[in-house]
């Protein structure tokens, strides 16, 4: 292992090593859509997610990543899915906290809103548009006596 | 800052304060309130940034042990399975309220003499229907007329759309010969006093940055404020004080750097929720009042109403777009809302339709119940959920029963020092079996509206928004706190005008009837103002 390897930068908690062994990790939780059309987990920023939403598990995440073997991430998708697997029932607490932070994290990308059929960006000011309805429902309650009790 | 003496303290700044400020505001008495939150900005709120649905997690939680602000005290829920939630600052409770704006029933105001069980209100639905539509135009509230599960009313603005969830689910309702109604909302569906109209943003319950909903910072405080209402925030009040002959003359608080504050007052008017007003009057002993002020009943912080929810959410084959609209209000059914003892329960509840979770929230929810797996076949199951479910919240009245209770933590404090509250709660046999009911019922109507799988489930933790009964009203001073225009029967200078005054619940959010209440009691003391202490 070089030593740029081994460097813990400012921004990023996590070695080179290790975001490797995380990106091919989120790549098994969430993998890429069959049509291309969504991108995978490891596509999207998770350190970020955590430093601004969930800091405090950010030592638990660099310890199961770091607990995974160097050899994870030369492994294809399919050979890393068992592992994870694994993972999930020995450490089902920290993996149940981990697949909360991916989902949380991939479903607020913009990316991948567009892909779902969302429009781009926050709610507001776009807003949504919604039917008003067909009132003509209302015709069978509408013919209904009063139902409220008299006092 | 002024400590000068003022005619009338307000404490708490949310649903019922706005509203009793700006009623007694035309009086031209010096009028302050207090709040120990913030205001809010709207340019803040979730929805602005790309990760709404995130925020809701922490900063905007409805959870105040959750969101921990410093503006926020802690509260101990070890001994009930119903959490409180709620939020301190300016508007209260309504800067996160799904703004679901039904009125109480005019038979929630006489169960004792129609179903036999709690007791009758000092007030009725006629009594209150002026204060009622008052609170209808003064706050804006969207709605149809004609449903025939109440008298005659008229809300000011048309029905928020109902949408393919509300269509979709109507027509299970029709199937089934079954109630529904467009709710009331106090969200503007047009153009109305100066603000524009909702945008069908979805995460009204994380603050509304159009301002379309309708909290009370941007409905009664503008006013108030222009009328000549003080309104200082960060301004927590720890206590009232009394003189020698049993007079509330202030309060003691916490101002904003945290040094300790006497304000002098005339009249002193709580509007702190069902936890805060129990939490001040017990923490206000003194040697006059040594089980706190206003209590010589013993019922304040007792018979602690929740609404116990419970949740049925179908999933539909076809696409309802159910992120998009306002989250809480869509529709209702009152099919079994008056009491029908044939059904094992007496009184009944509401069926509110809501509308479906963002991309966080479907997918957190599907990691739940395990309907969104991770790794292969995650997308696939996503695609199936996202806009493709529709929810029933069952919304049950409970009962009061004396063992509910909010007390003083003997440990916890807030950041001030000063006692938190402590709630124990049980849920009645008779709140179970409603509840029981109404989660088969919302099964069935999902069904007849099409849904291929249907999760139910409930009491929800996290549900307790409405704060009920704590300082109850009632006309004799042995068995309540307040009187039949929320005047303490012991402490003749001090009013009580939020959910702690409710005799019993009904089965539907409260937030107008609080507000209806508080008009109705603003009214009363001016029209007694020659003789408000007698």
């Amino acid at each position: 292992m070089s030593n740029e390897e081994n460097m813990i930068t400012t921004d990023n908690p996590l070695n080179k090593v290790q975001q490797k062994k995380l990106a091919s990790l989120l790549d098994v939780i969430i993998p890429p859509s069959n049509d291309g059309r969504l991108p995978s987990a490891a596509e999207v920023d998770l350190i970020t997610y955590l430093q601004t939403h969930a800091a405090d598990f950010m030592p638990a995440l660099v310890q199961t990543v770091e607990d995974l073997d160097d050899q994870f991430t030369t492994l294809e998708r399919s050979e890393r899915y068992p592992i994870v697997e694994e993972l999930s029932t020995t450490s089902a607490a920290v993996f149940g906290m981990i697949l909360f932070h991916v989902y949380a994290c991939y479903y607020q990308d913009d990316r991948v809103h567009q892909a779902i059929g969302m429009e781009s960006g926050p709610p507001f000011p776009r807003g949504n548009t919604v039917e008003t309805g067909d009132l003509s429902l209302l015709d069978p309650v509408m013919e209904r006596p009063s139902m409220y009790r008299r006092t | 800052m002024s400590d000068e003496p003022v005619d009338v303290l307000i404490i708490g700044a949310g649903a019922s304060g706005a509203a009793v400020a700006w009623s007694l505001a035309d009086t031209r008495m010096r009028i302050l309130c207090l709040e120990q939150g913030d205001w809010v900005n709207s340019a803040e709120f979730p929805s602005t940034k790309q990760d709404w649905e995130v925020q809701q997690f922490k900063d905007f939680n409805i959870d105040p042990n959750v969101r921990a602000h410093d503006t926020d005290y802690p509260i101990n829920n070890d001994n009930s399975p119903i959490t409180v939630v709620n939020f301190n600052g300016v508007g209260g409770g309504t800067i996160l309220y799904a703004a679901h704006f039904p009125r109480l029933h005019p038979s929630d105001f006489k169960v004792k003499s129609l179903d036999g069980v709690a007791d009758d209100w000092p007030v009725d639905y006629d009594q209150l229907e002026p204060y009622f539509a008052l609170n209808d135009r003064k706050m804006g509230v969207s709605g149809l007329s004609g449903d025939p599960a109440y008298p005659p009313k008229q809300p000011p603005l048309p029905h928020i759309p109902l949408g393919l969830v509300g269509e979709t689910v109507a027509k299970g309702y029709n199937k089934l010969g079954w109630h529904w109604w467009p709710s009331d909302s106090a969200i503007i569906s047009q153009p109305y006093e100066g603000r524009d109209k909702c945008l069908n943003l979805g995460p009204c319950m994380s603050g509304c940055s159009q301002g379309a909903k309708s909290s009370t910072d941007i409905t009664y405080w503008p006013e108030a404020i222009r009328a000549g209402v003080e309104l200082r925030t960060r301004c927590r009040v720890r206590e009232i004080t009394v003189d020698d002959n049993g007079m509330a003359n202030g309060v003691i608080y916490y101002d904003p750097e945290g040094n300790e504050q006497h304000q002098k007052a005339e009249v002193v008017v709580m509007a702190c929720n069902g936890v805060g007003t129990p939490r001040i009057l017990l923490n206000s002993r003194s040697e006059q009042f040594p089980d706190g002020l206003a209590n010589s009943s013993g019922l304040v912080g007792k018979n602690l109403m929740f609404h116990p929810v419970g949740f049925v959410q179908g999933l539909f084959d076809e696409r309802l777009d159910s992120h998009k609209g306002p989250q809480g209000c869509c529709i209702l059914s009152k099919e079994f809302y008056e009491t029908d003892l044939s059904r094992g329960f007496v009184r009944g509840y509401n069926m509110q339709i809501s509308r479906g979770a963002g991309p966080v929230g479907t997918a957190l929810q599907g990691l739940g119940t395990g309907n969104i797996p991770w790794g292969p076949g995650h997308h696939e199951a996503f695609e199936q959920r996202f806009d493709h479910v529709a929810s029933i919240g069952i919304l049950c009245e409970d009962l009061p029963e004396e063992h509910n209770t909010v007390t003083l933590d003997p440990e916890l404090v807030d950041s001030d020092g000063i006692p938190a509250p402590k709630i124990s709660y049980t849920m009645s046999e008779n709140s179970r079996k409603m509840l029981e009911h109404g989660l088969a019922r919302g099964e069935e109507a999902l069904k007849a509206a099409g849904a291929k799988e249907i999760v139910a489930g409930g009491p929800l933790g996290p549900a307790g928004w409405h704060l009920l009964g704590t300082a109850r009203m009632g006309d004799d001073p042995k068995n309540s706190v307040v009187n039949s225009w929320g005047r303490s029967h012991d402490v003749k200078n001090l009013f009580i005008v939020d959910g702690s005054i409710f005799v019993t619940a009904g089965g539907l959010n409260p937030t107008s009837t609080i507000q209806a209440l508080a008009l109705y009691i603003a009214d009363t003391m001016k029209k007694n103002l020659a003789n408000l202490f007698d």
